[in-house]
């Protein structure tokens, strides 16, 4: 290929060439990755179709009897406890330490430790509280405190207070330069941009993200289970041991009804934000 | 005022002023006086450093090279906050409240560089000094809206929030980036009276960028011409006539070279 531009038109088209061509490989990378997937071999279940069957056919109608919805309701509320405590210990861990990630609290005179060494350390403790799966801090909490509430809810809280304070931090970030430089003018100081700038802006967004968390902490807190801990997920697990479809069932819709509730609460606080 | 007294110190003195970024030239050395009082429009097609001079003007932009002083103190020397606060406020184009605040947080953020921490987070809440957002929401004619959530206004109310945010800041000096360019023109002119009677109330300097001759000639005391970071002419409005702007604006020609 011959080329006639300036050095710099050369570069930007060698860039493009060299992404095209990673282009390619990642895409063949993933259809030759699929290739890897044993899809026919393995042991099948014969009866695997009848068990789906005889699994579905349970819904109608599930288990209702007085004593089982008195259960679910208490293993229900025993999860969304769980959950709840969770979340609020995430967003309040979370919060500060977005804040910290941002970097938008420093003032531009400061120096350079404050404006990027915090901001990568919390960034580094954010990434490694997130990068653990919450069933494993289970374990782990598990092992040092028992089978206790205090663990399950540390469980939650540590890894999506990762994963919020990441969010919070990139959310703060992406506001609009011009109504923040409006305040500075008024002599603001980055802390009052923050309060009535950039907190004002993102939090719809951060509120939103907050409450899609809330829903996976329920998910969460109900497979909690698998170390243990009573909730929702523990019944379920002894009623499909006992292949009491019927049951199992009524647990399910009680955890859906649990996450439809949140979603509605959501909306609500979200369209009155909003108006 | 079309001749300002002499012996009144300059409320702007900027000497060699000069601002570029990455290797593109915003601002060529300028010097820029201004006496107190003076009603100066600054003129210029898009890209000729207007923007960029406001915001030195405003500290929001430290100039590379020069000397700026602000009522006799250099600019840099200032404490941000409420020093600077008391000296320079900024109006720009409507975007620029925050849309989410209702009406009086948005007037009370002029209060910020005089608050301390505790009062700027419990105002948030329930709002302090509401009696002074009142009174100059009601000068400006909106005095109904101060509970609105901002975005919920037409581009003239808000930049009419805008002009109370500064009444409660109340500058020596308001800058305005363009404040009328996105309102139509019988907004766009009580805007600009509304915003220098004001001033004259109250003896504030203005320094505001725009386009519209008329508007130039009927609301200012001097323009200044501003094209590729340079000054091309700096004369009393009335003396403003039609050649220069189109000289000025001129897409094809550069009118110095």
């Amino acid at each position: 290929m011959i080329w006639t531009g300036t050095p710099k038109a050369k570069g930007a088209a060698r860039f493009l060439e060299t992404r095209r061509l990673l282009t390619v490989v990642l895409a063949g990378a993933l259809v030759w990755s699929l290739t890897g997937v044993d899809w026919g071999g393995g042991i099948i279940h014969t009866g695997g179709g009848n068990a789906l069957k005889e699994f579905f056919l349970a819904l109608f109608p599930p288990e209702l009897s007085p004593t089982f919805l008195r259960l679910a309701l208490s293993a229900s509320w025993q999860t969304a406890v769980h959950a709840v405590a969770g979340i609020t210990l995430a967003i309040i861990i979370g919060l500060p330490m977005g804040v910290a990630a941002s970097g938008t609290l420093a003032t531009p005179g400061r120096s350079r430790t404050a404006r990027f060494a915090i901001p990568a350390a919390v960034r580094f403790v954010l990434a490694f509280m997130r990068s653990i799966h919450e069933l494993v801090w289970a374990v782990l909490f598990v092992t040092a405190f028992g089978l206790s509430s205090l663990a399950v809810v540390l469980a939650i809280a540590v890894p999506y207070a990762g994963i919020l304070g990441r969010i919070y931090s990139e959310l703060l970030n992406d506001i609009p330069e011009g109504p923040l430089d409006s305040l500075r003018s008024t002599g603001a100081s980055p802390v009052r941009v923050l309060l009535y700038g950039r907190i004002p802006m993102a939090l719809t967004d951060m509120l939103s993200y907050s409450f899609y968390r809330f829903e996976c902490a329920i998910r969460a807190a109900a497979i909690m289970s698998f170390v243990g801990i009573r909730g929702l997920g523990y019944e379920i697990q002894i009623s499909l041991n006992d292949l009491l479809f019927s049951q199992v069932w009524t647990l399910l819709l009680f955890l859906i009804g649990i996450v439809l509730l949140v979603d509605y609460w959501s909306t609500r606080i979200r369209r009155s934000l909003n108006s | 005022m079309l001749e300002p007294p002499l012996a009144a110190p300059p409320i702007v003195d900027g000497i060699g002023i000069a601002k570029s970024f990455g290797g593109l030239t915003a601002l060529a050395p300028l010097d820029i006086t201004i006496a107190p009082g003076e009603r100066v429009a600054l003129a210029g097609p898009s890209g000729s450093g207007k923007t960029t001079l406001l915001y030195i003007l405003a500290g929001l932009l430290a100039p590379d090279n020069g000397e700026l002083f602000l009522d006799s103190k250099r600019i840099g020397k200032m404490r941000p906050g409420k020093e600077l606060a008391q000296t320079v406020g900024l109006v720009q184009q409507q975007f620029d409240l925050v849309p989410h605040l209702p009406v009086v947080q948005n007037v009370l953020a002029g209060r910020l560089g005089h608050w301390g921490l505790l009062r700027s987070l419990a105002s948030l809440f329930s709002a302090r000094e509401r009696p002074a957002v009142l009174e100059a929401l009601s000068r400006l004619g909106i005095a109904d809206k101060i509970d609105e959530r901002t975005s919920q206004l037409s581009g003239g109310e808000q930049q009419r929030v805008a002009i109370a945010r500064l009444m409660l800041q109340s500058p020596r000096i308001i800058l305005a980036d363009e404040p009328v360019s996105s309102l139509d023109p019988a907004r766009a002119e009580e805007i600009l009276r509304i915003l220098t009677e004001l001033a004259d109330g109250s003896g504030q300097t203005i320094i505001a960028s725009l386009h519209a001759p008329d508007l130039i000639r009927r609301y200012f005391s001097r323009v200044i011409g501003l094209r590729n970071g340079k000054l091309r002419f700096d004369i009393p409005a009335p003396e403003l006539t039609p050649k220069m702007l189109d000289a000025l604006y001129d897409l094809d020609r550069d009118p110095q070279s």
